[in-house]
């Protein structure tokens, strides 16, 4: 049973929602989408109960041969994964649950365990809206390593159609 | 007839046989499709004794030149080194197997400083122009240096110069280069000390006679 513990997620308010990578607050490069290391599953679309706080689960997945740190890595100068969403004045994000991480240590280093995200693993949201059709825009950030090299930083889009009613 | 029924059902089964046979047969590693730009699983996985040949893109030209700053914030070329064989290690400050192999570094330097070898290990942290980031940015890598024992040069910005060296989509990545500026090797992931030491002697050993080629 997975321990999942309330996270504060980044809400970043925007007018007007465009393209995912307008609202990310990251560097240029950083923006890019990931190559594949990390991918947004499902799903692409959700209803929920108008006015209602509604958890939606959202799957992603590692690659096979890669990990990357989970929301709570145990050394302050790891990369925690997150994810920032843009909240509409209708739209509510008013948190997000990140699973607990699962123990990995590299070959070269057993005793020095990490809290990581490997294979696939779901972030909760917790939804509020009136009735109507929105698009719910992220970037999930991570830093994935394999056995032997780690990699820089990077950010997925993720969009989901809320249709609330 | 009932010879003919009996061949069809000998025939058959020792085709049974077979391939049973075959499924129980060890398989070589199966290919797998990856997207352009993504990390293969065989790489990703990291088993380095079987793994392929790392391509070198840069082996054998010259060592792109830069201008970085250290962490005093004074001007650092690879100009500056030049006629010595220098060791451009690309790290980060959340890189687990970069500061692994970084204590090694420091210990070969000591080693091999007689001989004309010198290290850079260079940050490559995409960081913030803002003022108050960049001192955060710079204080976590004083700090990981420091507590590494590093006391060859840090430089800061390595993201900079990322693209002439190759991208350096992965950390640690080492290139080797020759009193000539000429790169030896390139290393990209952890490396057995064993390996990084030959590769310094390689250096050290290569192009002896200074010139004008490269970035040096």
């Amino acid at each position: 049973m997975r321990d999942l513990h309330i996270a504060a997620c980044a809400l970043l308010l925007t007018a007007g929602i465009g393209g995912a990578q307008d609202f990310s607050g990251q560097k240029a490069p950083e923006s890019t989408p990931g190559k594949g290391m990390v991918s947004y599953l499902f799903p692409e679309q959700v209803s929920i109960p108008a006015q209602k706080s509604t958890d939606v689960d959202l799957h992603f997945r590692v690659a096979d041969g890669l990990h990357i740190n989970s929301h709570t890595p145990r050394e302050k100068s790891l990369i925690a994964t997150n994810l920032a969403v843009a909240e509409t004045s209708a739209l509510k994000v008013t948190g997000v649950e990140f699973p607990a991480g699962t123990d990995y240590a590299f070959a070269f280093e057993p005793s020095n365990k990490l809290s990581v995200y490997t294979g696939e693993f779901t972030l909760k949201a917790h939804l509020t809206a009136p009735a109507g059709n929105y698009m719910l825009q992220g970037l999930l950030r991570y830093q994935a390593c394999d056995s032997r090299s780690c990699y820089p930083p990077k950010t997925i889009p993720v969009a989901v159609n809320v249709i609330s009613k | 007839m009932i010879a003919a029924l009996g061949l069809m059902f000998w025939s058959g089964f020792k085709e049974y046989q077979r391939r049973q046979q075959e499924a129980a047969a060890p398989h070589p590693p199966q290919l797998a499709l990856v997207p352009d730009g993504q990390t293969p699983p065989a790489a990703a996985s990291g088993s380095s004794g079987d793994a392929m040949p790392q391509p070198q893109p840069l082996k054998g030209k010259p060592a792109p030149a830069f201008t970085l700053v250290d962490l005093d914030g004074k001007k650092v070329s690879l100009a500056d080194y030049k006629g010595k064989a220098v060791l451009l290690n690309f790290w980060a400050t959340w890189c687990g197997p970069c500061k692994l192999e970084m204590p090694w570094l420091v210990k070969l330097r000591d080693q091999y400083k007689a001989q004309g070898f010198e290290i850079l290990g260079i940050e490559s942290d995409n960081y913030d122009t803002d003022p108050k980031a960049y001192a955060s940015y710079k204080a976590g890598v004083v700090k990981a240096a420091n507590s590494l024992g590093v006391d060859y040069p840090v430089l800061l910005g390595g993201d900079s110069i990322s693209e002439p060296y190759g991208g350096l989509d992965g950390l640690p990545n080492s290139f080797y280069v020759d009193r000539n500026g000429v790169v030896t090797a390139q290393i990209v992931g952890l490396a057995d000390r064993d390996e990084i030491e030959a590769n310094i002697k390689k250096a050290i050993a290569s192009g002896s006679a200074p010139t004008a080629a490269g970035g040096q």
